[in-house]
């Protein structure tokens, strides 16, 4: 038979290297190293302040990965504020990075939506928008709600619109009419309160149908 | 491992049945057992939750996939002197790895120029002993041909066949934790990975975990084989998406020196 056994004696053991070791390495290391470092700091919270550091300076996306998910393994209040400065990178990859790892911390970030949602860059209320679709209906209708009533940009409404489609609660009804209302020289916002207004509905036949 | 409200019946069984296993008087004194890890409880725990109901030539066209289009990109780069290696995790009770060895003795018309190994691992430590004593029933055997069962397998009673002994002793059979990377990387890396249907149990934290201790197990170019109701794509951007006739599977890119992706 071409099938071989080979003992499990016959793979080397591997040994975890020291944290300063590991800090070195994702600093100075080759490629492959800095993705070993990057992972293996994923249970050291003391870690936190070289990963953020390194994702500032690191071009491999390889690697930025593997420090995005360090950091949200370590999920705690100080690796998500290492995290939420990528939200306002010039790199797409760099913030579409740090908003999937802060979809990996649902016990850390629900905590700051909040001041995210009245960030003054649109482009962070937008993601935020985004990250709100891991919380409860109720929680995604209050905030959400609150935001469609008063955010300037109608392409933050427009994404939170969106998420309100998916997950909103029936009275958040009134403040979609209202969004509308705010931009009504933009079509599309219409279409998309709506779209939302009537899935919303349909979810709750009893009390809206 | 994530249980939604829809699973409560599924956890409320399970935790149920080890209370009745271990004699415990009620809920609070079994969890304290559990939390204090009580003649292995917590291990015991564990094989309770996972899900070990599978069948020989389980989703077939990935086998066929393997045999066609994954061994010729894998073969096309080695000389005929490496191993090709191939990991089941998780293997359950033997079923996906003994499959894996008979698709390809059976079909795939290189096989007696390499030598291939085949490993199959699990979080569950009974399912391992299953699997190595490779006993299976009926409903185990169902896809597969007469001709198959009679050739690989010796009749032990009117329902219940064992996988031969060549067989039994070409497969390699061990624990491991696919989110633990000090566990997955004693394993070193393979050509295909077959990790099906246990990624979907994870939280998504977990699961990106897991994606990267399986493409730190995969050789550059190597290819990983999913659930078809699962997406790596979903999970992490580390995989490129390969289309074949028979199976849509990832593989981690070739690369150069550098450890840089050369597509």
């Amino acid at each position: 038979m071409p099938l071989i056994r080979k003992s499990p004696s016959e793979t080397a053991p591997t040994r975890a290297p020291e944290v300063p070791t590991l800090i070195a390495a994702l600093e100075n290391g080759s490629q492959q190293e800095r993705w070993a470092a990057a992972r293996g700091l994923a249970k050291v919270p003391g870690a936190v302040a070289a990963l953020g550091k390194a994702l500032g300076r690191e071009a491999d996306e390889r690697v930025r990965l593997a420090i995005f998910t360090s950091l949200a393994t370590i999920s705690s209040a100080a690796s998500l504020d290492a995290i939420l400065p990528y939200l306002r990178s010039d790199d797409a990859s760099l913030r579409t990075g740090a908003l999937d790892a802060l979809r990996l911390m649902p016990g850390i970030v629900p905590g700051r939506l909040e001041s995210l949602l009245c960030d003054p860059d649109p482009d962070v209320r937008l993601l935020a928008c985004d990250l709100a679709r891991d919380l409860s209906s109720q929680e995604a209708s209050i905030l959400l709600s609150s935001l469609i009533e008063v955010d300037p940009s109608v392409n933050v409404c427009a994404a939170a619109v969106d998420v309100l489609a998916e997950i909103g609660a029936p009275d958040t009804l009134p403040s979609l009419v209202r969004c509308a209302a705010r931009f009504a020289d933009r079509p599309f916002l219409g279409f998309a309160v709506k779209v939302a207004s009537e899935r919303i509905g349909s979810r709750f036949p009893a009390r809206h149908g | 491992m994530v249980f939604g409200e829809s699973k409560r019946y599924y956890v409320d069984r399970r935790v149920t049945d080890r209370i009745a296993a271990t004699g415990a008087q009620s809920f609070a004194s079994y969890f304290a057992r559990l939390r204090s890890d009580l003649n292995g409880e917590i291990e015991q725990f564990i094989n309770a939750f996972t899900v070990n109901e599978t069948y020989f030539y389980r989703e077939e066209h990935q086998l066929r996939c393997l045999s066609s289009d994954l061994l010729a990109q894998r073969t096309a780069r080695v000389d005929r002197t490496r191993t090709i290696r191939i990991w089941s995790i998780p293997c359950s009770t033997g079923e996906e790895p003994y499959s894996i060895a008979i698709w390809l003795l059976e079909n795939w018309p290189q096989v007696d120029a390499y030598d291939i190994e085949i490993v199959g691992s699990d979080i569950d430590t009974q399912v391992l002993e299953a699997a190595r004593s490779g006993i299976y029933g009926r409903r185990a055997l169902m896809r597969l041909a007469p001709a198959l069962i009679q050739k690989y397998f010796e009749p032990l009673d009117e329902d219940r066949w064992r996988v031969i002994e060549d067989l039994r002793q070409s497969v390699r059979f061990s624990p491991v934790n696919v989110v633990e990377a000090s566990e997955t990387r004693a394993y070193g890396q393979f050509d295909v990975i077959f990790c099906r249907n246990v990624l979907i149990y994870f939280d998504d934290a977990s699961r990106r975990i897991a994606a990267e201790n399986l493409f730190e197990n995969l050789l550059p170019g190597g290819f990983i084989c999913l659930g078809h109701t699962e997406s790596m794509s979903r999970i992490s951007p580390l995989f490129e998406v390969c289309r074949y006739a028979d199976a849509i599977v990832y593989r981690r890119a070739r690369e150069d020196a550098d450890g840089k992706s050369v597509g």
